[in-house]
């Protein structure tokens, strides 16, 4: 793949997106959140003012800690901005895409998984432990859901690439595919929950330590390295909600003033069905999420299934 | 490749044997990865054994050690049935020497029997399945023979013949039982050569078999794809149940045996529909995972050797901290634990989507039944990968970080640089393959090619090569960001770190490995939701009252074909003959009278027909 002047100039514009967007979306889902439960809440903007803090902070290490620690926030970033480029935002292609970069999402995002488990091992902390155990758990079988919906979504497109697959390129047929789209995008939404450790899988606002998933295990990071952390969580929501955005598109626009909008609406509007997902059920016990992400992962095979039946 | 079909030929006077050995693109790539584990192991093993000196014979061991090599590259080589079988028996022999090295230890013992009856076994079938081919074909020659045409019923017995023969070997389910245990018990530069190459052998053996037949039935592809998918989903179920730091590696190997099958079987699917796309991307994905496989398991072994010699234990839940005392040996962990988890960046990665990427292309273009099974080949894969990082995290977390769970011991002797040095060769090859991986990929698809009998096409080639640019390219972003941000962090923090703190424990300033979650906790969520096929057995007391006395519980995960189908068949057996033995058999004579009417029984026979 060469790297053009327009290659070179979509990579940039995509991750101004992702880098000024990503934040909003927290601070939408906690607005809603904050609405639905008739109080004022936090600023839209305050996801981007926590980091902004974070960077002016200092950082305390742990006499327990290794290098690990330390490296575990920059590889989890880094790992959010490569995979904004393979993912597409509306009916804008990704920069970088080629047969099989689905593949390759799947498991760089196992790399951030792998160090920030490992990091939160490094604290020799028994509540990090705790989480840690709970992510490896649960993101084995939003994985299998992950790719049980790749594997739907690739039958049906002929494609291996995820913006064709997604259908940033041409509109997804909803006709002609419409059960079995249905059944993917239900799936998705709960890969989405999971994966970014929304209720009701993980309560991102509760302050046990026992119950935490995702927080536990960046408990003991502080100022930069947690801005990285925090930062990376809301990019990989955003990019999530992406993967999302183009099957559900109802209007493809070649207009760009539309094309914006049209986007941004439907990103608000999934952020904001995750705020009253959040609002309006309490987290599942511990041992039911398992249960939760295999419905994920039937609803994705159940989709797949009635594509090869269409086709037979 | 074609030039390097070199061909060496002498006259053997035995029936039916020739010293013909064979160089061609299908072992010339076992044969590579051969060399590097071979030469790294060996390097290691003068480190590794010096703690043995004066204390056991050590002449016996490299003898051995020397045969055992010897034998790999005659298997590998060899293109006449006679040659082939004396090689596997000289290896089984050696390997069976080589793990009973602790020989004072009951384990070590009943591990090498373990080891020396199940090879024998596997031997017998392949001995079967040599006959049925020579029967046909008139010949113990590999070449005359892959010319023979077969029946296809046959050729479906003689490929059932080779599963289980070289499947036992290979660590397939469930023939597996006898690698935990040998494993563990061999000397460590000995357990990454049975990891890295001897389980290979089987997978070579099954790569030949299928060679020569040609043309398989239908159902061989179908069967082969759900042993791998099979054996690799138990395996790393059950290495996540372990304690004991090389026999998890153990079950790993019989997880990556999974990955490199679903990958033969997958290109037997691709060739008998005639789809040269995904045979090709099948076989040259399994061929690739055998290379990345030796390289990087070879690696986790001999580390976990260097670790197990400096704190004298491999129990995963007595250790912890490592990467303080072993600061190199943990980051050579980190990167064998990266490759197994098939993380970009590393060799693991590689294979790996080279197999997705057959698997997908199934998808597109097989017929209901290849569809299906490539699905559940995928999302068996896709429940590997994730499995297999829980498991890696589990090790490298549990004894490379965190506090110590128990004191070292003194420490005997500065570590050797001739165990740290083959360590760094090994990691840095499998970073190498990587990041550059079309060095490697060409010779594995050309084996992939030979394997499927398909022509070499550059159009082939560049089809799937057509993406690995695209991978690296993401790959050299990605450090491109990762080092931008380190420095940015560095830039930002600089002047105000704070480094020597406690772990924050929720306002309790107690700095305890007790406070510390285990390794047996990390992985038990896991464990108990697959419960129903993993036989997570407890034993011991539950805590009760608010005072709990002192007490001890055990727990850990059954393998379920050693403890409920072979040791009780291995009961029977031991039973049975017993009873025969005694109420008839008293004398060596009566053995030989025995022997004698069998003959006469034999000789009866062969006159009435």
């Amino acid at each position: 793949m060469a790297m053009d002047d327009r290659t070179i100039i979509a990579i940039l514009f995509h991750w101004a997106i992702a880098i000024l967007l990503a934040p909003l979306f927290v601070g939408i889902i906690s607005k809603t959140k904050a609405i639905l439960a008739a109080k004022v809440g936090p600023s839209l903007f305050q996801p981007y003012y926590d980091i902004v803090k974070l960077f002016q902070k200092g950082v305390v290490y742990s006499r327990t800690t290794t290098w690990i620690f330390r490296v575990a926030p920059v590889i989890v970033l880094a790992v959010m901005l490569v995979l904004a480029l393979m993912i597409p935002f509306g009916i804008v292609k990704a920069p970088i895409r080629f047969a099989g970069d689905i593949f390759l999402i799947a498991y760089l995002l196992g790399m951030a998984r792998f160090f920030i488990i490992a990091a939160a091992l490094d604290t020799g902390y028994s509540m990090e432990g705790m989480g840690a155990s709970r992510e490896a758990f649960f993101s084995c079988l939003a994985e299998l859901a992950l790719f049980m919906n790749f594997v739907t979504l690739a039958f049906k497109t002929k494609s291996l690439s995820l913006s064709s697959m997604i259908g940033a390129d041409a509109p997804v047929r909803w006709e002609v595919f419409g059960p079995s789209l249905f059944l993917v995008v239900i799936s998705l939404f709960i890969v989405i929950l999971a994966e970014n450790c929304r209720i009701p899988v993980d309560d991102p606002d509760t302050h046990l330590e026992l119950t935490m998933v995702h927080e536990v295990m960046i408990l003991d990071h502080s100022g930069p390295d947690l801005a990285y952390m925090l930062y990376a969580s809301a990019m990989k929501l955003f990019l999530f909600m992406n993967i999302l955005v183009p099957i559900i598109t109802p209007i493809y626009s070649h207009d760009a003033v539309v094309g914006v909008i049209v986007f941004l609406a439907m990103l608000v509007g999934i952020a904001v069905t995750i705020g009253i997902v959040e609002s309006s059920m309490a987290r599942l016990r511990l041992n039911r999420v398992g249960n939760l992400l295999l419905i994920a992962f039937v609803l994705a095979f159940f989709g797949f299934v009635v594509a090869l039946w269409k086709t037979i | 490749m074609e030039d390097m079909d070199s061909i060496l030929r002498f006259p053997w006077h035995v029936p039916f044997g020739e010293l013909f050995l064979k160089l061609d693109p299908l072992n010339a790539l076992f044969l590579a990865a051969v060399a590097v584990l071979v030469a790294c192991s060996s390097v290691y093993g003068i480190g590794y054994m010096r703690q043995y000196k004066g204390r056991k014979p050590l002449y016996v061991h490299v003898f051995f050690y020397v045969l055992l090599a010897a034998s790999f590259v005659t298997v590998l080589l060899a293109n006449n049935a006679i040659l082939f079988l004396c090689a596997w028996e000289t290896m089984s022999i050696s390997t069976y020497f080589l793990i009973v090295f602790n020989d004072e230890r009951s384990a070590a013992r009943k591990a090498g029997f373990l080891y020396f009856i199940v090879a024998h076994s596997g031997t017998f079938c392949l001995f079967l399945m040599f006959l049925l081919m020579a029967q046909v074909s008139g010949t113990m020659n590999f070449d005359v023979i892959s010319n023979t045409k077969f029946s296809s019923g046959l050729s479906g017995i003689i490929f059932i013949l080779a599963l289980m023969g070289f499947g036992v070997k290979a660590g397939f389910l469930p023939g597996h039982f006898w690698l935990p245990h040998a494993h563990p018990e061999a000397p460590s530069h000995v357990s990454a050569l049975l990891s890295g190459i001897a389980i290979k052998t089987g997978i070579y053996g099954i790569c030949r078999v299928l060679y020569i037949l040609g043309v398989l039935p239908v159902w061989c592809g179908y069967l082969v794809l759900f042993i791998g998918v099979i054996a690799g989903l138990m395996g790393v179920l059950y290495a996540l149940g372990q304690h004991e730091l090389k026999k998890l590696l153990a079950y790993h190997s019989i997880e990556n045996i999974g990955i490199i099958t679903i990958g033969l079987g997958l290109g037997l699917i691709g060739k008998s529909c005639n789809q040269p796309y995904v045979s090709v991307l099948g076989f040259s994905g399994a061929l690739f995972h055998v290379i990345n496989h030796a390289l990087f398991k070879g690696l986790l072994f001999l580390d976990a050797g260097a670790v197990i010699q400096r704190t004298k234990t491999g129990e995963i839940d007595r250790l912890g901290g490592v990467a303080k005392i072993m600061p190199l040996v943990s980051v050579l962990f980190l990167v064998g634990a990266l490759s197994i988890c098939g993380i970009p960046l590393f060799n693991g990665f590689m294979s790996e989507f080279l197999i997705y990427l057959g698997l997908f292309n199934g998808l597109f273009c097989l017929s209901l039944n290849g569809v299906v099974s490539c699905v559940i080949a995928i999302l068996a894969l896709a429940l590997m990968g994730a499995l297999a990082l829980a498991c890696f995290t589990k090790v490298y977390g549990s004894v490379f970080l965190g506090i110590p769970r128990e004191t070292f011991p003194p420490q005997e002797r500065p570590s050797s640089k001739l165990m740290l040095a083959p360590m760094m060769i090994l990691a840095g090859i499998c970073i190498w393959i990587g990041i550059a991986p079309w060095t490697v990929a060409h010779f594995t698809f050309c084996g992939g090619e030979y394997l499927s009998r398909i022509p070499s096409s550059t159009d082939h080639f560049s089809y799937v090569m057509g993406s690995l640019p695209a991978v690296i390219m993401v790959l050299i972003i990605f450090i491109a960001v990762a080092s931008f941000l380190a420095f940015m962090k560095y830039r930002v923090s600089r002047g105000t770190l704070v480094t020597g703190r406690a772990t924050w424990n929720c306002g309790y300033p107690v700095d305890s490995p007790k406070f510390q979650y285990t390794s047996s906790s990390f992985a038990s969520s896991i464990v108990e939701y697959f419960k129903s096929v993993l036989f997570f057995k407890r034993h011991g007391e539950r805590i009760d009252g608010y005072f709990p006395r002192h007490m001890t519980m055990h727990s850990g995960v059954k393998d379920f074909f050693e403890d409920s189908v072979f040791r009780p068949m291995f009961a029977k057996a031991v039973h049975l003959s017993r009873a025969v033995d005694k109420k008839n058999i008293l004398f060596t004579q009566m053995y030989l009278m025995y022997i004698f009417i069998f003959l006469i029984f034999l000789m009866l026979w062969k006159l009435r027909g």
